[in-house]
């Protein structure tokens, strides 16, 4: 057995028990429904010989009836056992899925792309519930069905005519896996194809205005034709195999009963067979078309199954890069001293290093102004100080210790951290702010808000501070979400702040204005501001200029502004750029 | 990306037979194929129903008194059967043969016929104007050309013509059934209301159900998807544990809805199966009691165990037939309503088809809202010559794009007129107008392709030498040969791998290579950085040279050189003049320039 099914199977065990019931039912439902065609051909053979009264008819007739009762009843106990564990299965394996998840780093999220961890959650883990579902189910069935049926024909018909008649059958099996892997493929070609023709429709609708200001509506037709008509042939592609199904089905199951009619007769006839048996062997003829099929489509879905858990491990067997060492410190009551050693970082190290040789000091409370351009480096540093990748040990300090060595938690706990994309998920605003392990008022949300200039804004909303964001809500722009983003890292009441270049979505007034207003939260704590533009870094009580990850300048705003280098440069630059209407 | 959030709720609509008659207009064109398709039917509903007739025949004519002793009548019953079985392997060949065709042909009808559809709706939209663009969300029309028209599959491949095959079939068995006999058909039908109602009944909750679940899986990957996201800020702020109970909990909720969903198919499914077992019992007590008084034959009470079977299936699925009908009327009503909304702007009759034009741009007197008389520009008059560069300046709101989108002719204006070269636009058709225009806009917007067609766009004129002399012109080149297979670099979503002001020089290589009478830009407001900014003024100078030239600027320092600025405000020009003159002036215009200098100073 390979590894990919033990662990398949692993992941159904939780639930043995149902699905051994879920298998005792369908058992037993296989069972009696072998019964009613055998009722139906004593029926016929006792008619037939007269040995049949009212009564007989009546007991008969009450037989089946009773039958009919109990497969209903079994019918629904299986489904609920089998089909309800594979839902469980899927509850779970997700449920692990994003627990993991959780636990890694932006290394691991580098490396896999949205869409690819997507597909994971939903196609995969949808494979491993329909090999736990309809795998299990398909699989038990097909095989007690199969043995069942053999079992009573062979005792109850003349094997001469069970053999022939089910000798065209195993045909289905092999149709029926090679139906479901052509149709999975074609599938998912159509769906593909149906996406490129959704991308027409989307591009040409949001690109409108630059379809009518270059007269391009034909263009765009011409194109939507294209994909229109590949869409469509793509899908006759599908529909050539799909619309094998059931004439094939019905051909091969014909098979069987031209030999039944041909050769069964004759057998009759010559009275080796009862003619009920023929009669009887009639119905259970049909009911081996569907457990051949069975065969077929059960390889399919538990090979995707097992293809699905093997990517699903390929995950759950990513360590988190980064977590606390085995005797990681505590890091009680920081009070905020930060020193970075001549700290060199590459991301890969197939990679140049993205920070080489950068040192610096800052006393508790004190400002670091971090400038540079796009690429030099700036966020790293950040990302490092936050431990989102792990620095290289003995390179970065806080309050003396190696930052290493110390819980991830309590660091984290100790560093407000405004990042420089400001994510905010779908939920209210008020738990947007509030976004920490800890239960926070309305007034302290409102009061962060307020440091963070954005408490006006969200009062002009209808619902305030209740406002729903993302797609189902409302939209904010560029500045306001970082302003909250700002709201939501001073929450924190932490001794290190960290702004990493979170207010480039702001116009320079609100800016200007709102580094005023941090100005009495910066006096207590260690600050860092990360920023492309000078007006953010320029009251700092010491500014590194970054350079392709190297710190080219250091000191005071007029000490550097003296020194006519590149932080002159990016001055006289800015000036022109902060010329940038703020919509006055 | 918001496609569900655009999902209207109403996904099923009572029969409507207007919207019918337009459906059964799109299918008209092809009636031989449908009536092909039927005829196929009636040859497969043949084939599948002698199967048991043939078993009946051979039991009750060959079969009957079996172990025949005659050895003489015994070939002759033998012979008989074995061409009742051949006869039977040439129809089962045959109803493959037509039930594969069948199948076939229905589904390229339908699809010809949907395609048709999504080419009208398609074409359709791209002439309808930017004020019903404004109103409907993008998500929203994907839904329309795609989603709804592919709901209309189903409605011609199962109902159009699987409506007469389940018919057909149940009318055929009933005729078979009551040729052989009246009564035991009329036992055989006790249950069939019962199987007709408890399938339309499934069919409604399944389909709830199966919308609920839907609903809260995309609720499960939207959460996932955000998260994935957003991981690094969960982590930041130690939300690990909270966001695994808020998980947990909507994964949960899917667990239920697939549960419930569950539930459903667990007691359908048997209740039909005991239907019809419950139907073969009635039968066997009753026909068996018949066959006792000798009144019927044994084998027709054989045959008609089988028809009873073959007659549950159709009555069960025209329950689901008529659903299908039902979502069919309500995906039409959409594609359709959508397919009545007429275009505001419309070339009128005899629409002056203008060559290459001068470039006088006037407004006389120009009053526009974009609804009601919420009056986005008032009064507006000015007059700009052929070769100008004229920039718009003023607040956000002040009409500043709004005189840009009435040049184009996107919009109609509600009094007064806009003439370029002394005719109303209005006066001229669309496609000749903008001919004259090109647009490069805040936003700038990149189609998939690579950067040669972003450049050509569909102008097939322009060979590639013309793309890169006008991305060498605007100073594009340099880039774009840099990178990965240069002109011929894919571009993918809408250019993401670029940055702004590479996408903004690709838009400007495009407007330079239509080489149009009139350059309209719309500013970015985004920040882009010094370097990009000298790049894009370089190009701007190429751009507008020797050509009327319209621009909003957001930023007073690029606009300096301008020949006149019209400083707009709350919909009316308040000023105009050079910038010096503007200065000068000590107005509006002057406040603006000093608030953006002590930006600079407080900097």
């Amino acid at each position: 057995m390979s590894r990919d099914l033990r662990e398949l199977l692993r992941l159904m065990a939780p639930y043995r028990w149902r699905y051994l019931g879920g298998v005792a039912a369908l058992l037993l439902t296989d069972l009696l429904q072998l019964i009613i065609p055998q009722l139906l051909g004593r029926v016929a053979d006792d008619l037939e010989a007269g040995r049949l009264d009212l009564a007989g008819i009546g007991r008969y007739a009450g037989w089946i009836a009773v039958t009919a009762v109990a497969i209903a009843g079994l019918r629904w106990v299986w489904r609920q056992l089998v089909f309800g564990s594979a839902r469980r299965v899927e509850y779970d394996l997700r449920r692990r899925l994003f627990a993991h998840l959780q636990k890694l780093t932006p290394e691991f999220y580098h490396r896999h792309k949205t869409g690819d961890l997507m597909a994971l959650a939903t196609n995969d883990v949808q494979a491993v519930r329909s090999a736990a579902g309809e795998g299990v189910l398909m699989g038990a069935d097909a095989i007690l069905l199969s043995t069942a049926t053999l079992v009573v024909m062979l005792t109850q018909v003349d094997w001469r005519l069970v053999l022939l008649g089910l000798s065209p059958l195993p045909l289905l099996a092999l149709f029926a896996l090679w139906f479901g892997r052509v149709m999975h493929e074609r599938h998912r070609r159509v769906q593909e194809v149906f996406g490129d023709l959704s991308e027409v429709v989307q591009e040409s609708a949001a690109g409108i205005r630059v379809v009518k200001a270059f007269a391009q509506e034909q263009a765009q037709i011409d194109r939507f034709t294209r994909e229109n008509r590949r869409y469509q042939e793509t899908y006759l592609r599908m529909a050539r195999v799909h619309a094998l199904i059931d004439p094939l089905i019905n051909l091969l199951a014909g098979l069987g009963f031209f030999v039944i009619l041909g050769y069964g007769s004759t057998l009759v006839l010559a009275g080796r067979v009862s003619l009920g048996d023929l009669v009887a062997f009639n119905s259970y003829l049909g009911m081996m078309v569907w457990p051949m099929l069975a065969f077929g489509f059960v390889i399919n879905i538990i090979q995707r199954g097992t293809a699905a858990v093997r990517r699903l491990r390929e995950v759950f067997q990513q360590a988190p890069t980064v977590a606390d060492a085995p005797d990681a410190q505590p890091l009680p009551q920081v009070r905020g001293e930060i020193e970075v050693r001549d700290l060199t970082f590459r991301y890969r190290s197939d990679l140049p290093p993205a920070l080489e040789g950068v040192s610096f000091h800052i006393r508790p409370g004190e400002t670091l102004g971090i400038i540079g351009r796009t690429g030099s480096g700036k966020s790293t540093l950040a990302n490092l100080l936050v431990r989102l990748w792990d620095p290289p040990q003995g390179t970065v300090f806080i309050d003396g210790k190696d930052i290493c060595t110390v819980r991830l938690r309590d660091l984290r706990q100790a560093i407000a951290y405004v990042p420089q994309e400001a994510f905010l998920f779908s939920m209210t605003i008020a738990e947007n702010i509030a976004f920490d392990a800890r239960e926070h008022s309305l007034e302290e949300i409102r009061a962060a808000a307020a440091l963070a200039q954005v408490d006006s804004d969200i009062m002009s909303f209808p619902r305030g501070y209740d406002t729903l964001l993302g797609e189902r809500g409302v939209t904010l722009s560029g500045g306001q979400r970082q302003r909250v983003g700002i709201a939501r890292a001073l929450m924190r009441q932490a001794p290190i702040l960290i702004l990493d270049d979170c207010l480039s979505a702001v116009d320079a007034a609100t800016e200007a204005r709102l580094l005023q207003e941090l100005k009495g939260i910066m006096a207590g704590r260690t600050t860092i501001i990360i920023s492309h533009r000078v007006a953010a870094v320029a009251h700092a009580d010491q500014i590194l200029v970054l350079d392709q990850g190297r710190v080219v300048e250091r000191g005071r705003h007029d000490e550097l502004l003296e020194r006519r280098g590149l932080y002159w440069q990016l001055y006289q630059l800015q000036q022109l750029e902060a010329a940038i209407a703020a919509e006055a | 990306m918001s496609q569900d959030f655009h999902q209207e709720e109403v996904l099923e609509r009572p029969f409507d037979p207007r919207l019918m008659r337009r459906l059964l207009a799109y299918a008209r064109p092809y009636w031989p194929m449908f009536l092909l398709s039927i005829l196929l039917l009636v040859g497969v509903a043949a084939a599948e129903l002698a199967r048991p007739y043939l078993i009946k025949v051979a039991i009750d004519e060959h079969l009957r008194g079996w172990a025949q002793k005659d050895p003489a009548a015994r070939q002759a019953a033998t012979a008989a059967v074995w061409r009742l079985a051949f006869l039977l392997l040439g129809l089962q060949v045959a109803g493959f043969a037509l039930g594969y065709g069948q199948s076939y042909l229905l589904q390229a009808t339908s699809q010809r016929i949907i395609f048709q559809i999504r080419q009208d709706l398609f074409r359709h939209l791209q002439w309808l104007s930017l004020s019903f663009f404004d109103r409907n969300p993008v998500g929203r029309l994907v839904t329309r050309v795609t989603n709804d028209t592919e709901a209309l599959n189903e409605m011609y491949t199962s109902v159009m013509v699987n409506l007469f095959r389940d018919l057909f079939t149940i009318v055929g068995i009933l005729v078979v059934m009551v040729r052989m006999d009246l009564r035991l058909t009329l036992v055989s039908l006790a249950a069939a209301p019962l199987v007709a109602l408890s399938g339309y009944l499934f069919e409604r909750y399944s389909r709830q159900a199966w919308r609920e679940v839907r609903a809260r899986l995309s609720r499960i990957n939207a959460f996932l998807a955000e998260h994935i996201h957003g991981m690094a800020v969960v982590q930041i702020f130690g939300r690990e544990g909270r966001e695994q109970e808020a998980f947990d909990r909507v994964n949960t909720d899917y667990l239920r809805a697939s549960m419930r969903q569950l539930h459903i198919f667990a007691i359908f499914r048997p209740v039909v199966s005991f239907l019809s077992h419950l139907a073969t019992a009635l039968l066997v007590w009753y026909g068996g009691r018949a066959v006792l008084d000798a009144e019927i034959p044994l084998g027709t009470l054989v045959a008609f165990t089988s028809y009873i079977r073959s007659l549950f299936g159709p009555v069960e699925q025209l329950a689901e037939k008529f659903n299908i009908l039902q979502q069919a009327m309500a995906s039409s009503e959409r594609i359709f309503s959508l397919m009545d909304e007429v275009p505001a702007v419309q070339d009128k009759p005899g629409a002056i088809e203008v060559g290459r034009l001068r470039g006088a741009v006037e407004f006389d007197h120009v009053w526009f809202a974009y609804e009601g008389e919420n009056w986005v520009l008032k009064d507006v008059s000015f007059r700009v010559e052929p070769g100008q560069t004229v920039a718009f300046v003023g607040h956000t709101g002040a009409g500043k794009s709004s005189i840009m989108n009435l040049v184009a002719r996107f919009y109609d204006v509600q009094r007064g007129a806009v003439r370029i070269d002394g005719i109303d636009v209005r006066e001229m058709t669309q496609e000749s107008l903008r001919r004259n225009l090109a647009v490069v806009l805040q936003d700038v917007f990149l189609f998939s392709g690579d950067i040669a067609s972003n450049i050509r766009l569909g102008n097939t004129a322009l060979d590639d030498e013309a793309v890169v002399a006008a991305a060498r012109a605007v100073g594009a080149d340099a880039f774009i040969q840099r990178l990965p297979g240069g002109y011929r670099a894919p571009v993918v979503e809408r250019g993401a791998t670029l940055s702004h002001g590479q996408r903004q020089l690709i838009c400007f290589a495009r407007a330079l290579a239509f080489d149009p009478a009139i350059l309209i830009l719309d500013e970015a407001t985004a920040s882009i950085d010094s370097e990009t900014e000298r790049q894009i003024q370089e190009a701007l100078k190429v751009l507008s040279r020797g050509r009327t030239t319209l621009i909003v600027a957001h930023r007073l320092s690029t606009i300096q050189h301008a020949d006149r600025i019209f400083v707009l405000h709350k919909g009316q020009i308040r000023e105009s003049g050079t910038h010096q003159e503007l200065l000068a002036k000590k107005g509006i215009y002057y406040k603006l320039w000093q608030l953006q200098n002590a930006e600079v100073r407080t900097a």
